[in-house]
């Protein structure tokens, strides 16, 4: 008995103590003069981690990473507003970047980093630049279509041949990109049109681009509008055994895509000179190679060339479409996606 | 015997003036993520409102409302069983179901959904397995029905924790009665177990009807379109849209937890503790198929995700061992996160049962109107999204307080934590509250104990099973969240889940398995030293 009135007062000791522990544990931060950069990442830290880790071991400066998602990082800084500790934003798409920009909290890049890649592949007014780009295929499960049936162009996945076979990702804010482009492209009526064809054809709606890779893979269904790299992983892990492959429509055609994982410096960055230094490092030679040759991804530093095993890049990027009011034109999209049904699908 | 005594025990007494300012202050501190969203809302949706009653916000709060009211009855039954046959039966290996049955709580939404439903449907190991015993399952997790089950079983325990932590403190002499005038055990369970047991079960549906309308990860997999989802979807782009749904997201919470607090009034007010082991039902000709149920419900809320984990993490060493990719995992990504998610969660669960316990002495010992008030705050706000919650502290800390320098540290996150989870604890602490007899507590002022010296000595022993099972339920919250983590942690500062959720966005499948399986082994250790030996204390 005499025990157990004795733990609440030792539950309360251990929480003082944990709580001191903590306490101790975060204050020994080091505040000794060191060069310290913050960046909120919203690509992942087993895909940038490493080039994070080769910039603090050349430029002896102290990266301080917060990961997450892009949106919710995006979310973030603009509610820290003036007070925001980012010195640098890296997002998944140019969309969250643009948020920002349009929210005036991006400061101007330097122009011998900007000019590391071509004008499409960076915001026209030079608030942020491409570093790393993935594109949107056709992924398709390679015991049950053979390579001359693909399609030519997303049109044609429409048609009788596609019906009740296609995977679409209508919540996936890659596709949304997307279908943005394609919309500003071929306007709405068209884009409108085609996604009205699509679930009318039997398209069904997976929420995630790995998902579809594995519902693909199992042949659980034939064919899915994906990003590309998942595709590489998969088949990396686990050889042979993965059963689905890229398809790049025709060159030029609609249903390419690059969408470009962004870099954007922020305009409240008492380091903007540092913050530059990261974005070079970012599109040097050496890193680009570590981009596409490890993660899979499309280099977009001039000069550097795709690993080999990529499918043929798509002509078109996000970044080329200069899209007045970002914002306004998600709504949009968001609008036209929840309407078509594909959602319920 | 003094008048304040007599007035106190009839429960209509001014509660005490420092109680009532506790209480505010608590109630202010939850408000901080209601009251942004109410600002924001007011604020950046000022000409939205139009949109509440328009079709694409009616759509999703609909089926919102019929998948909380779904997932929350399905879960109050399961609780309630599992609760009754593993504290008050002799279900055999109960031992090893006490530990078990509450675990399926700690899946992160996002991995527990997908892990089920790769496991359960063709491919998976599950559905595998099943099929080479002959058994076919046909299951296609999507849509209400997929979002329905994953949602029932992760949640099941929200109901299961403060049923059984009041059924091992019930007196067992009404049982005894019953059982020796002929009752069969379903007729004891019937009339006397449930009537006894029933703010507890409204207490436990309650948080899973919440937890569920701000779920996110198994929903958004399960392709259930329900406020929560459209919130997240419009978050950036379509911002007023996003905060008006939130508010009509809060304002159902805001409902349904006075509806609640209707019926958990209706119920007995004063409950009585046992003061000797609880009477074990002996289940004879039911013990077979009561063992059945147990195995199906842990078998796919616990095993079957964790089979499908287990495989995933095989399929990366054997990847090893055939020469391909090895394990990106060390022991660093292992260790210091585990330990992380050890002592943060036991922190902020003390923290909880602090904080709420105030609030649980308001209600149940005084009948005030700011009561009523007090309890809307603090147990509605569950139903804000975490990541709401993350940004609203970020907000507060940052432009609307003299906190600024406490942005990125511990203090903040751990803050986030008790505000996001502290309604998990305030039923259980209450009922805890009321398992203190007034004259018990009477005879220790008489004798000349302070309050401190009562607390410590005869009410927080009494009120140990409950309190533990509330605070096992912020604990097993907290060792899982993950937006307010990402947001509002100090930079670099990793838990478990962090750890799963960066290698689930880099697609590293077996290392996420094995991380996840980590964080469940975790759990299930901390479960039985912290709440299963807790809430056994009087059985």
């Amino acid at each position: 008995m005499l025990n157990r009135h004795h733990r609440p007062t030792t539950l309360i000791a251990i929480t003082l103590l944990l709580t001191t522990l903590a306490a101790g544990s975060t204050s020994c931060g080091g505040d000794d003069g060191d060069q310290t950069l913050t960046v909120y990442s919203g690509r992942s830290e087993k895909l940038v981690g490493p080039i994070f880790a080769e910039f603090e071991a050349v430029t002896g400066v102290t990266l301080d990473v917060r990961y997450g998602s892009s949106n919710d990082l995006a979310l973030a800084i603009s509610t820290e507003g003036e007070k925001t500790p980012a010195d640098v934003f890296l997002s998944r798409s140019p969309g969250p970047a643009g948020y920002l920009d349009d929210l005036a909290m991006l400061a101007p890049i330097d122009t011998k980093t900007l000019d590391r890649v071509a004008p499409t592949d960076r915001s026209p007014d030079g608030t942020w630049v491409g570093f790393a780009g993935r594109a949107r295929v056709l992924v398709y499960n390679i015991d049950e279509v053979a390579e001359v049936d693909l399609p030519g162009s997303v049109f044609d996945l429409t048609g009788p041949n596609y019906q009740n076979l296609v995977a679409v990702p209508g919540s996936n804010s890659s596709f949304q990109d997307w279908f943005t482009v394609f919309r500003l492209r071929n306007g709405d009526d068209v884009a409108t049109r085609w996604l009205d064809d699509m679930v009318a054809n039997g398209a069904r709606f997976y929420p995630k681009n790995r998902a579809i890779i594995e519902a693909v893979g199992r042949n659980e269904i034939r064919f899915g509008l994906v990003n590309h790299y998942y595709n590489h992983q998969e088949v990396a892990a686990n050889g042979d055994a993965q059963r689905s492959a890229n398809h790049a429509f025709s060159q030029g055609d609609d249903g390419g895509l690059m969408i470009i994982a962004t870099a954007a410096i922020l305009d409240q960055s008492d380091e903007k000179e540092l913050a530059n230094r990261l974005l070079t490092h970012l599109l040097s030679d050496s890193q680009q190679r570590y981009l596409t040759d490890t993660v899979y991804e499309y280099p977009l530093a001039i000069g550097v060339d795709a690993a080999e095993t990529l499918p043929p890049a798509p002509a078109d990027t996000v970044g080329a479409m200069q899209i007045a009011d970002v914002a306004a034109e998600f709504t949009r999209t968001i609008e036209i996606i929840e309407a078509s049904g594909i959602l319920d699908q | 015997m003094n008048e304040e005594v007599a007035r106190h025990r009839a429960g209509v007494g001014r509660p005490p003036r420092s109680l009532v300012s506790a209480n505010l202050l608590i109630a202010v501190l939850f408000a901080i993520p209601g009251g942004y969203v109410v600002w924001r809302a007011a604020t950046t949706g000022g000409g939205q409102f139009a949109t509440i009653a328009s079709r694409p916000t009616l759509e999703p709060l609909w089926r919102t409302i019929q998948l909380g009211l779904l997932v929350s009855t399905a879960a109050a039954f399961i609780g309630t069983g599992l609760a009754w046959l593993t504290t008050r039966t002799d279900l055999p290996l109960r031992r090893f179901w006490r530990i078990a049955v509450p675990l399926p709580l700690v899946y992160p939404s996002f991995v527990g959904a997908s892990a089920l439903q790769s496991g359960l449907t063709p491919g998976g190991i599950v559905h595998d397995l099943a099929s080479v015993t002959g058994i076919s399952m046909d299951l296609r997790l999507h849509g209400l029905f997929g979002a329905w089950l994953v949602l029932t079983l992760f949640t099941y325990p929200y109901v299961y924790l403060p049923v059984a932590a009041r059924l091992s403190t019930l007196p067992t002499s009404l049982e005894e009665n019953a059982r020796l005038l002929g009752d069969s055990p379903v007729q004891v369970f019937r009339r006397i177990v449930l009537p006894q047991a029933r703010t507890a079960i409204a207490a436990g549906s309650l948080l899973v009807f919440l937890y569920t309308v701000s779920d996110f990860g198994a929903v958004h997999l399960m392709r259930f379109e329900t406020l929560t989802q459209t919130i997240f979807r419009t978050r950036l782009f379509d911002q007023d849209r996003s905060f008006t749904l939130a508010l009509v997201l809060l304002v159902l919470a805001l409902v349904v937890v006075a509806a609640e607090r209707t019926i958990a009034r209706r119920g007995t007010r004063t409950q009585v503790v046992g003061d000797r082991p609880a009477l074990l039902v002996p289940l004879r000709r039911w013990s077979a198929p009561s063992l059945a149920i147990c195995t199906l419900v842990v078998g796919l809320a616990l095993f079957s995700p964790a089979a499908s984990l287990a495989d995933w993490g095989t399929s990366g060493w054997t990847r090893q061992l055939r020469g391909g990719a090895s394990l990106r995992l060390g022991a660093d990504d292992v260790l210091g996160p585990m330990w992380n998610t050890v002592w943060i969660s036991v922190v902020a669960a003390i923290l909880a049962i602090a904080a709420v316990l105030p609030v649980a002495y308001l209600l149940t010992r005084h009948r005030t109107r700011v009561g009523g008030v007090i309890n809307a705050v603090v147990v509605a706000g569950f139903a804000i999204p975490g990541l709401v919650v993350a940004l609203s502290l970020i907000f507060w800390t940052l432009h609307a307080s003299p906190f600024e320098f406490l942005i990125g540290t511990l203090p903040v996150l751990v803050f986030a934590y008790v505000v996001h989870f502290g309604a998990q604890a305030v039923r259980t602490a209450q009922v805890a509250v009321s398992t203190v007899p007034r004259r018990m507590e009477d005879a220790a002022r008489l004798l000349g104990a302070g309050r401190i010296r009562r607390l410590r000595t005869v009410e927080l022993p009494l009120m140990a099973p409950s309190l533990a099972a509330g605070g096992g339920l912020v604990m097993l919250s907290t060792m899982k969240e993950l937006p307010a983590t990402l947001l509002v942690s100090p930079i670099g500062f990793r838990t478990l889940a962090v750890e799963i959720w960066n290698t689930y966005e880099a697609a590293y499948l077996p290392e996420m398995a094995l991380l996840a399986l980590v964080l469940v082994a975790i759990s299930a250790l901390m479960t039985w030293i912290l709440i299963v030996r807790r809430v056994n204390y009087l059985a």
